[in-house]
C-alpha cells in the first residue's frame, strides 16, 4: 500500500464533524435567514444545544439570568456568538489533540485554530468580505490535514527538515516530496469528505496559496493572511517553523499594507486573553 | 519558581530559585537581561517594533511594543539591583516567513527596532540567535545567569 493509499484509508477513519453545521452554514451566509431559523437548526442537534446553554450560563458570560434555549442564548448574547459557539464546538475534537511530528503539544493545535478563525473574522470584517461565518470556520480547519499526516512527518522528519534547511523549499513543498502529498491537499479531502461547501473545500486547500491564481480570491486570501499572522505571532508553530510561503501580492490584494497587519496583531493581542479565557468554557 | 512571560508581556526577578521562560517567539523578540553580580534580571517578549502605530493599546499593553518594552524591563531590572554596565543581554526571535521582505519583514523589524536603541543607549549584546524560519523558546535562570534555546523539532540547549 503506498502511503497516499493509507492516508485516504486514515481519512475515511475520522470522527466526522457533527450534521448540524452544514445547514447552519447556510442559514448564516444567507441574508434572508432570521434568528429564529438559525435557532431552529441548532435544536436539531441536542447535545450541541444543551452544551451551547451550558455555556451560555457559565461565569464566563455573567449573565443576569439563565438562558433556556437557543433562542434565549442568542437574545443574550447575539446570534453571530451563538454560531461561532456551535462551529467551535463541532470542531474541538477533531483538532484537539497533540501533534508528535509537527512537535505540537495538546491544545495547541486547537488554540491555533481559535486564534486563525478570531484573526480571518477580524479581517474579513475590517475590510467588508462578507462569508464571514464560512472564512470564520475555514480558517478554524485549514490544518486539519495536519492531524492526519503527522505520523507521517513524524517518520520522515529528517529528510522534510533537510530539504527544508538545505533547499530552500517550503515545509509544505518538502511534504509533498518526501511523503507524495501535502498538508492542504489532505485538508482538502477531508472538507471533502465532510460535505463541506465547495467554496470550504477550496479556501482550505489553498490557504497557503500555493497556486497563484488562488491570491484574487479574497476569502482564501483573508484566511491566509490570518495564517501568516498566527506564524508571526509564533502561535501554532511548531517543527514547520515559519517555513511556509509569504505572498506580497495577497496584501495588494486585500489593500492590506505592513502597518495595517501590524494594528491587527495589536488588536488580536489586545483581545487574546478573552480567546484564552473563551477557550476554556467552550 | 517557574515565571512563565506571556506573549506582550515581561518578567523580571532576583531570587535564586526562579527561572524566567517564555514560548513560542515566532518573529517577536524574546530580549534577556542579567546583571551577574547582583544576580538580577529577566525577559521582555514583544510583538511589535513601533509603538506609534496605536498609542491607545501602547499605554494599556506596553510590553507588545519595542520602544515602549525595553524601557521598562531595563528599569525594573535596576530596581532589583542591576547595573546598565554589568548587565549581559541575549536576544532570541525575530523569525521570518519565507520571502517576507522589506517592511512586511515584521521580524526583522523587531531585532532592528532594539539594535538602534541598544546602540543609542551604548549597550551591547552578549549573545543571539535571531532570524530564520524557526520558532524558539527561551529560559533564564536566575541563580546562574544560564540561557537555554529551544527550537521547536528540536532538545533545549544551554547558549550562554
Amino acid at each position: 500500500m503506498t502511503a497516499i493509499q493509507v492516508l485516504i484509508r486514515e481519512i475515511k477513519n475520522l470522527k466526522p464533524i457533527p450534521a448540524v453545521v452544514h445547514p447552519l452554514l447556510a442559514a448564516v451566509e444567507n441574508p434572508k435567514s432570521s434568528m429564529e431559523d438559525i435557532a431552529g437548526i441548532i435544536q436539531y442537534d441536542p447535545a450541541i444545544t444543551a452544551s451551547v446553554i451550558r455555556t451560555t450560563n457559565s461565569a464566563f458570560f455573567g449573565l443576569k439570568q439563565p438562558a433556556e434555549s437557543i433562542k434565549d442564548a442568542a437574545n443574550l448574547l447575539g446570534t453571530d456568538q451563538i454560531v461561532e459557539m456551535v462551529l467551535l464546538k463541532s470542531s474541538a475534537k477533531a483538532l484537539s489533540g497533540s501533534q508528535k511530528g509537527y512537535d505540537l503539544h495538546a491544545g495547541a493545535m486547537w488554540k491555533y485554530a481559535v486564534s486563525s478563525a478570531v484573526i480571518a473574522k477580524q479581517i474579513a470584517t475590517q475590510l467588508a468580505i462578507p462569508h464571514r461565518s464560512t472564512i470564520f470556520t475555514a480558517a478554524l480547519l485549514k490544518d486539519i490535514g495536519k492531524t492526519v499526516l503527522d505520523k507521517f512527518v513524524q517518520d520522515a522528519f529528517g529528510k522534510i527538515q533537510s530539504l527544508v534547511a538545505e533547499q530552500n523549499v517550503s515545509f509544505m513543498e518538502a511534504e509533498k516530496k518526501v511523503i507524495g502529498v501535502d498538508h492542504t491537499e489532505l485538508g482538502g479531502m477531508i472538507a471533502k469528505m465532510w460535505k463541506f461547501s465547495p467554496r470550504m473545500v477550496k479556501i482550505i486547500r489553498n490557504h497557503h496559496l500555493s497556486d497563484d491564481s488562488m491570491i484574487q480570491d479574497k476569502d482564501t486570501a483573508v484566511v491566509y493572511l490570518a495564517d501568516c499572522i498566527c506564524m508571526m505571532m509564533g502561535m501554532g508553530v511548531g517543527a514547520d517553523g515559519l517555513a511556509y510561503r509569504f505572498h506580497e501580492y495577497a496584501m495588494e490584494e486585500l489593500g492590506m499594507e505592513a502597518d495595517d497587519i501590524s494594528r491587527t496583531i495589536a488588536e488580536f493581542a489586545y483581545k487574546m486573553q478573552e480567546v484564552e479565557a473563551l477557550l476554556q468554557v467552550v | 519558581m517557574k515565571h512563565i512571560v506571556g506573549v506582550a508581556d515581561m518578567k523580571t526577578s532576583n531570587l535564586a530559585g526562579d527561572s524566567i521562560v517564555t514560548y513560542s517567539l515566532g518573529s517577536c523578540i524574546g530580549l534577556a537581561i542579567y546583571d551577574p553580580i547582583a544576580r538580577a534580571g529577566g525577559i521582555l517578549h514583544y510583538m511589535l517594533p513601533d509603538s506609534s502605530i496605536d498609542k491607545e493599546k501602547a499605554r494599556a499593553k506596553p510590553y507588545m511594543f519595542a520602544d515602549t518594552g525595553i524601557p521598562r524591563l531595563f528599569k525594573e531590572s535596576y530596581s532589583l539591583g542591576a547595573k546598565k554596565n554589568r548587565i549581559k543581554v541575549f536576544v532570541a526571535g525575530g523569525a521570518e516567513i519565507l520571502d517576507q521582505q522589506g517592511f512586511f519583514n515584521i521580524g526583522k523589524r523587531n531585532y532592528m527596532a532594539l539594535k538602534k536603541m541598544l546602540f543609542r543607549n551604548n549597550v551591547l549584546i552578549e549573545k543571539q540567535v535571531v532570524g530564520g524560519n524557526v520558532n524558539r523558546t527561551v529560559r533564564l535562570e536566575i541563580a546562574t545567569g544560564h540561557i537555554y534555546i529551544k527550537t521547536s523539532g528540536s532538545r533545549e540547549a544551554r547558549i550562554l
